[in-house]
């Protein structure tokens, strides 16, 4: 069986919203009901086929061709199997994401794996401002899974997560782990300002030391086991970090103006 | 134009109609008498079997103001959850808990109801919901204005100003907000919590006024009565929630020395302190004297188990509450320093001890109590649950067998502690007619609503006489608004825009030069600022202000 194939037939004018077509909700549908799916465009509503071309028939193994930053809610609530996406992605990919693998060979805009719950988000690309952060009005963000970003992320990252995994190579912007509730942040790359703001608790795992705000505070060097075990869990990660092995580490505790449990550990 | 609601049975009870087959005749949106033979009847709706009620009063839900616009931003999720959609004639709109204006609006007309009234109206936020209000389309509304633990009242108290001057301020206060009704939360309370006071008994004192609840009970009941108010002091009581409350309950019943109350969500304020968990029923208690205290009349406040959203004027209580809300969420703050506001999310569940009681507690009440002319159907809307579970609510009050099988659902040391079982009562269609239409009408003080006598407004509604009483009044048939047909078979059919009811008693104007002079010396804004005017309500079409009579203003006090 060959993957289900969705390619963008034209460039599109307006948003689109994709959020129907995951494998989960897919799986026991034949190719006319997936055709007949209706999704929102702009404020109309459309026929898949109307705007993909739809080929393959296997529904556990999505492949989206072609695709731009406007199409949104790409794997959305997804639970089951994997999506390839080739081209960029709009905003709330992986929403709500709760088991499977997505993989993204392009770059991703904002609020990328939003409230995700569960597994393995992979982006060969860049992607814009809140990843992993809460819905509007949320007060929890990601609440778990790995996110895998090859490029640079934006601004906010990991904004109110409340646990997971996020591993970064590329750069990222300002208010990095800002109002985070638990989970781990690692960054390879630089990091703006105001890292940490905020931060309730959790570990966001640096190799640069960016500059802190002043209710960061500073606890000196230390040598931590658990780091040993930690980056012997990435070691099967399809990424940088699966090389790294290290006990020793910079740890500074913050925000302390909202509890100061959380920590930054710069490896040096 | 005529129209004729031909061979209905009619329930009306503020004309002692129980029942009756009746025709009814609608001219330029007024019940009228028969026409003339000569005179063309334009159209004619056949009812043969059909129940025909007044349309429904709902005299306690908040429906307008700050506390409402929090507990919309503050429940994101809710909204999620309950998208409603525009159609060709209705906006969309969301939310379980607390709906959008427009929202709101609609299910209320489509459940049968006409008008609704907002009993927590700050006067310094009376804009903001008069505006919400606006906002709401087809039912009649109106506001309480709630005061009691405002600073230029207290400091009336606290400086023993004479009686005659408390109406004064109390008088342009309700024409200052457009209100139809003056209500008190934790008197004084609300107050007494900037003072670090945590708790506050029936005479216990504010710690910077000196002044008790029991004080400011009693000279806002009188002044409500003196200046001719219809509806009496509404009084959320102190001590919400807390076991053993009903001993407060019963003290504030006494209070007013004789000067009615109106005692709002009663059944929060019926726990006593027996059982190994310390939290027992009062209601029996509370009945009693409900039934004994004529100058009494309460709604209940029924809890229905699900999510919802509290939300009160009484920072106070709800603060102690806030670690109990479900979503973990609080707002407690206070209002430009003349009021407070407390919004908590809540779930209820049957299987939790103290809310199953609380269910329990409410429909003992309800049966418990024998007038129906004083004791009015609530869910306080949003805080024991959402409007729209009325229907559900009359079913457990008509239903004994029904309400049976809920009550074998429940937590099982609840039901030890409950008598609910054994009352036998069922409320009747005419019973729930009094409670839902005349009584409410009664009580607010709607001369000519709440009933179908000639000359009253044309708001009606028809519902099938169906034995599952949910199921019955979940979705009338018709509802008139004004004589015009705004809902068909439990779907707005038409978009109109209610009235705004206000009272405005007499006063002496020359109480003005005190408050503009306490006006400019500490608050937010210019007293004339502070004036909602007819106009601002009339605005845009939607609806005008409609001033319901006082009997005028009764003896002056020496």
């Amino acid at each position: 069986m060959s993957a289900l194939t969705f390619t963008l037939k034209k460039d599109l004018l307006q948003k689109l919203d994709v959020s129907p077509l995951t494998p989960d909700q897919l799986s026991d549908k034949n190719i006319s009901q997936i055709s007949a799916t209706l999704l929102w465009y702009g404020k109309q509503q459309l026929r898949a086929d109307d705007i993909f071309l739809i080929e393959g028939s296997d529904t556990q193994d999505l492949v989206f061709e072609k695709c731009s930053a406007k199409v949104d809610y790409i794997g959305s609530g997804m639970k089951t199997g994997r999506i390839i996406v080739n081209g960029n992605a709009g905003a709330f990919l992986a929403f709500q994401m709760q088991k499977g693998e997505l993989l993204l060979n392009g770059n991703a805009a904002d609020f990328t794996a939003c409230a995700m719950s569960g597994g393995l988000l992979q982006i060969n690309g860049n992607v814009g401002d809140y990843l992993g952060a809460a819905l509007v009005g949320d007060r929890k963000g990601m609440k778990g899974g790995t996110v895998i970003v090859k490029g640079d992320a934006g601004e906010r990252t990991g904004d109110q997560m409340r646990r997971g995994l996020i591993l970064i190579e590329g750069n990222v912007g300002s208010y990095c782990g800002s109002r985070m509730l638990a989970g781990t942040i690692g960054i390879l790359g630089n990091v703006g300002e105001y890292v940490g703001y905020g931060m309730r608790r959790g570990t966001l795992i640096l190799t640069k030391r960016p500059s802190l705000h002043a209710t960061i505070q500073d606890c000196g060097l230390h040598t931590l086991p658990f780091l040993n075990l930690m980056f012997k869990s990435f070691s099967q990660l399809p990424s940088k970090f699966a090389q790294i092995n290290q006990n020793r580490a910079h740890r500074f505790a913050g925000d302390i103006a909202n509890d100061g449990k959380g920590e930054i550990l710069i490896l040096e | 134009m005529i129209i004729k609601l031909s061979g209905g049975k009619v329930y009306d009870p503020a004309n002692q109609i129980d029942g009756k087959v009746l025709d009814i005749f609608i001219r330029d949106g007024r019940i009228v008498n028969r026409p003339r033979d000569d005179e063309t009847i334009d159209q004619t709706y056949n009812l043969n079997g059909k129940v025909v009620m007044a349309g429904a009063i709902d005299m306690h839900t908040h429906i307008g103001g700050g506390k409402v616009n929090i507990a919309r931003m503050m429940l994101p999720e809710d909204h999620r959850a309950d998208p409603s959609h525009h159609s060709a004639l209705c906006r969309s709109g969301c939310g379980h808990a607390a709906p959008s204006t427009f929202t709101t609006g609609y299910r209320y007309a489509e459940m049968g109801y006409t008008a609704a009234f907002e009993p927590a109206l700050s006067p310094v936020n009376a804009r903001q919901s008069h505006l919400e209000m606006g906002d709401t389309p087809i039912i009649d509304k109106g506001g309480y204005a709630m005061i009691g633990s405002d600073d230029f009242f207290l400091r009336m108290l606290a400086a023993k100003k004479d009686q005659n001057a408390i109406n004064d301020y109390v008088a342009w206060i309700m024409h200052a907000s457009q209100a139809i009704g003056i209500k008190v939360v934790n008197p004084g309370g609300i107050n007494a919590f900037k003072f670090n006071q945590r708790a506050l008994d029936l005479d216990e004192q504010n710690a910077h006024y000196q002044v008790t609840p029991r004080e400011v009970l009693k000279a806002l009941s009188r002044a409500v009565h003196e200046l001719g108010v219809p509806h009496p002091l509404h009084v959320h009581g102190n001590n919400l929630g807390v076991p053993g409350n009903m001993e407060t309950t019963l003290k504030t019943m006494g209070a007013s020395e004789g000067y009615p109350l109106h005692l709002t969500h009663i059944q929060f304020h019926s726990y006593g302190t027996e059982g190994d968990r310390k939290f027992s029923s009062g209601a029996a208690a509370i009945a009693e004297a409900l039934n004994k205290n004529k100058n009494i009349s309460a709604d209940v406040g029924q809890i229905l188990f699900n999510q919802t959203v509290t939300a009160s004027g009484d920072n106070m209580r709800q603060f102690a509450n806030s670690t109990l809300g479900s979503p973990r969420k609080s707002v407690i703050m206070d209002i430009e320093c003349d009021s407070g506001c407390g919004v908590v999310p809540f779930k209820y569940k049957d299987q939790n001890f103290v809310n199953a009681l609380q269910w329990a507690i409410g429909l003992e009440i309800f049966l418990l109590s024998d007038d129906p002319w004083r004791i009015f159907l609530t869910t306080d809307h949003p805080n024991g649950a959402p409007f729209t579970s009325y229907p559900h609510l009359i079913k457990l009050l008509m239903d004994k067998t029904f309400r049976n099988e809920m009550f074998a659902k429940l937590n099982l040391d609840a039901q030890a502690m409950s008598t609910l079982r054994s009352i036998e009562r069922e409320y009747s269609l005419y019973e729930i007619a009094i409670m839902t239409r005349a009584g409410a009408a009664k009580l607010v003080g709607l001369h000519d609503r709440g009933h179908l006598g000639v000359g009253a407004g044309a708001d009606i509604t028809v519902y099938t006489d169906h034995a599952d009483r949910e199921k019955m009044f979940s979705k009338p048939d018709y509802v008139f608004k004004d004589g015009e047909l705004v809902v068909k078979d439990g779907q707005v059919v038409k978009v109109t825009w209610g009235h705004t009811h206000t009272v405005k008693p007499d006063y002496d104007k020359a109480i003005e030069k005190d408050i503009k002079q306490y006006f400019d010396k500490f608050h937010t804004m210019n007293m004339e600022n502070f004036k909602v005017s007819n106009d601002e309500i009339a605005e845009g079409g939607r609806g005008g202000v409609v001033v319901q009579p006082c009997e005028g203003r009764r003896e002056k006090s020496l």
